[in-house]
């Protein structure tokens, strides 16, 4: 599977946006998947673990900026991050493989670049190593 | 009719799950009374070729006790699986990791180390002398089971029918599911012997939970007396009651809470919990620094998160083998690409 990075991201802001600038014509790249939630504050950690023990390198978490969330689940979101990352650290993968980005509506130039830079920052760390259970 | 036969067993454990089945006190007259307890190796004396003796199915229910730590405790309920016709895994070790669990942070050279080793300062061992699967004596070979890398639930060994939570289980969860396994209206597979709702919809203390908790501080239960009435994690005290299964006292409220302590989980996660420690990230982070936090700076928000001390060992003091992550990676241990 070639699929490095997780995206979750808002079904109300950005994803609309990112929708209208995608081409149609030309396949998605297979090194991210985007998986729609219905705000950043919704999401669950259990997801995020779960990404993680399965395939995935790293996630990322595309949420509206400081201000701009209507439920204000961006502020949450923020913490759960912070304390997810000391989580997956005592379990020896890298906090650097949780990333929150503040991405407003119509910033689907700014989310792209992100995200491309993201999946070099995973290029780099290289997979989560599988575990060998004795 | 004869008598169906039960045997206990106890694997990586405290034996405090032991002390659990005496503690079931004159009730347990009434168990004798029903069964034939086969194999108790903790209270009576059996030998493990007694169970090797029995025919497969002989045993009607093996309550195992304990994590699987080493080989011996993987053979032993190997051997109790093949015997009997239920297993039920009793009590926290058993059915999610326990307290022996933790040593999933480490490995078996860094525990070995801290135990025989360096890292260990009461210890004077300057030959590093370590424990030895087969060591040879002039009258000849002794053997030690070899002590695995990862600790693993009873159900990540064998196949498991039934569980009973807690640490330890309170012996009227026991004496219920004696009852229920003797009147031979069986649940379904795989079901927790045990209630479905959190202990926060059970505690008393729930009333006194304001409509929006915000923590400002985190406090450490040796740093503070709680009021007896109120609610731990409104008074910034972290306690598992959101992500826990209720059940461990007849009552509802629970054990620890009675005792003013707040729950540390050992009942595992209800139903809907796939996994606890990321369930209490979600819990814990949306009400920590909630009260103004479209003003806290990154900066706060981080310091305020740091005063949560070892969240992992927190989270998963009692579930650590059965989180997703299951353990922590290190070098020695992982292998290949994912
Ligand atoms: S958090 Fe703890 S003290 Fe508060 S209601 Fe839940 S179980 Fe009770």
């Amino acid at each position: 599977m070639n699929t490095k990075a997780i995206i979750f991201c808002c079904n109300w802001s950005v994803y609309p946006g990112l929708l209208l600038s995608e081409d149609t014509t030309v396949e998605p790249d297979p090194e991210y998947k985007i998986i729609v939630n219905m705000c950043s504050g919704r999401l669950q950690p259990d997801l995020i673990l779960e990404a993680l023990k399965d395939s995935a390198w790293g996630v990322m978490i595309a949420a509206c900026p400081p201000e701009e969330c209507e439920h204000d689940g961006n502020y949450k979101a923020k913490r759960r991050v912070l304390l997810l990352k000391r989580v997956l650290e005592q379990f020896g993968i890298e906090p650097q493989r949780l990333k929150l980005e503040w991405i407003d509506k119509g910033e689907s130039v700014k989310f792209k670049k992100a995200i491309s830079d993201f999946i070099d920052e995973l290029k780099e760390l290289g997979p989560i190593k599988k575990l060998e259970i004795n | 009719m004869p008598k169906p036969k039960v045997a206990f067993y106890w694997c990586a454990s405290c034996g405090g799950c032991e002390e659990a089945i005496v503690d079931l006190n004159e009730d347990i007259l009434k168990v004798v009374e029903l069964v034939d307890i086969v194999f108790w190796p903790c209270a009576m004396d059996f030998k493990y070729s007694d169970v090797r003796k029995m025919k497969d199915n002989e045993i009607t229910v093996a309550f195992i006790n304990g994590a699987i730590r080493n080989d011996e405790q993987e053979k032993m309920v190997r051997l109790l699986r093949e015997k009997a016709q239920l297993v039920i895994a009793f009590g926290s070790c058993s059915q999610l990791g326990g307290i022996p669990g933790l040593a999933n942070f480490w490995d078996r050279e860094t525990i070995f180390e801290s135990s025989y080793g360096k890292n260990c300062p009461s210890v004077d061992n300057p030959k590093r002398i370590f424990p030895q699967t087969k060591s040879k004596v002039p009258e000849g070979e002794l053997t030690l089971p070899a002590f695995h890398n990862t600790v693993r639930s009873l159900d990540q060994v064998i196949d498991v029918d039934y569980y009973i939570p807690g640490c330890a289980p309170p012996p009227y969860l026991t004496m219920k599911a004696i009852g229920v396994i003797l009147s031979g209206e069986l649940p379904e597979k795989g079901t927790v012997l045990a209630p479905e709702k959190t202990l926060c919809d059970e505690c008393s203390r729930n009333d006194s939970k304001p409509e929006k908790i915000s923590i400002k501080e985190i406090k450490r239960i040796s740093e503070v007396i709680v009021d007896s009435k109120k609610c731990f994690l409104a008074e910034g005290v972290i306690c598992m009651g959101p992500v826990t299964r209720s059940g461990c006292t007849e009552e509802g409220d629970g054990k620890c809470i009675s005792a003013n302590m707040p729950c540390r989980g050992c009942f595992g996660p209800p139903p809907e919990v796939k996994d606890v420690g990321g369930k209490m990230v979600s819990a814990l982070a949306s009400i920590v620094g909630l009260e103004g936090e479209e003003n806290m700076s990154d900066e706060d928000a981080e310091k305020l998160i740091n005063q949560i001390v070892d969240p992992a060992g927190y989270f998963y003091r009692f579930s650590l083998p059965t989180s997703l992550l299951r353990r922590k990676r290190m070098s020695n241990l992982v292998k290949g690409e994912k």
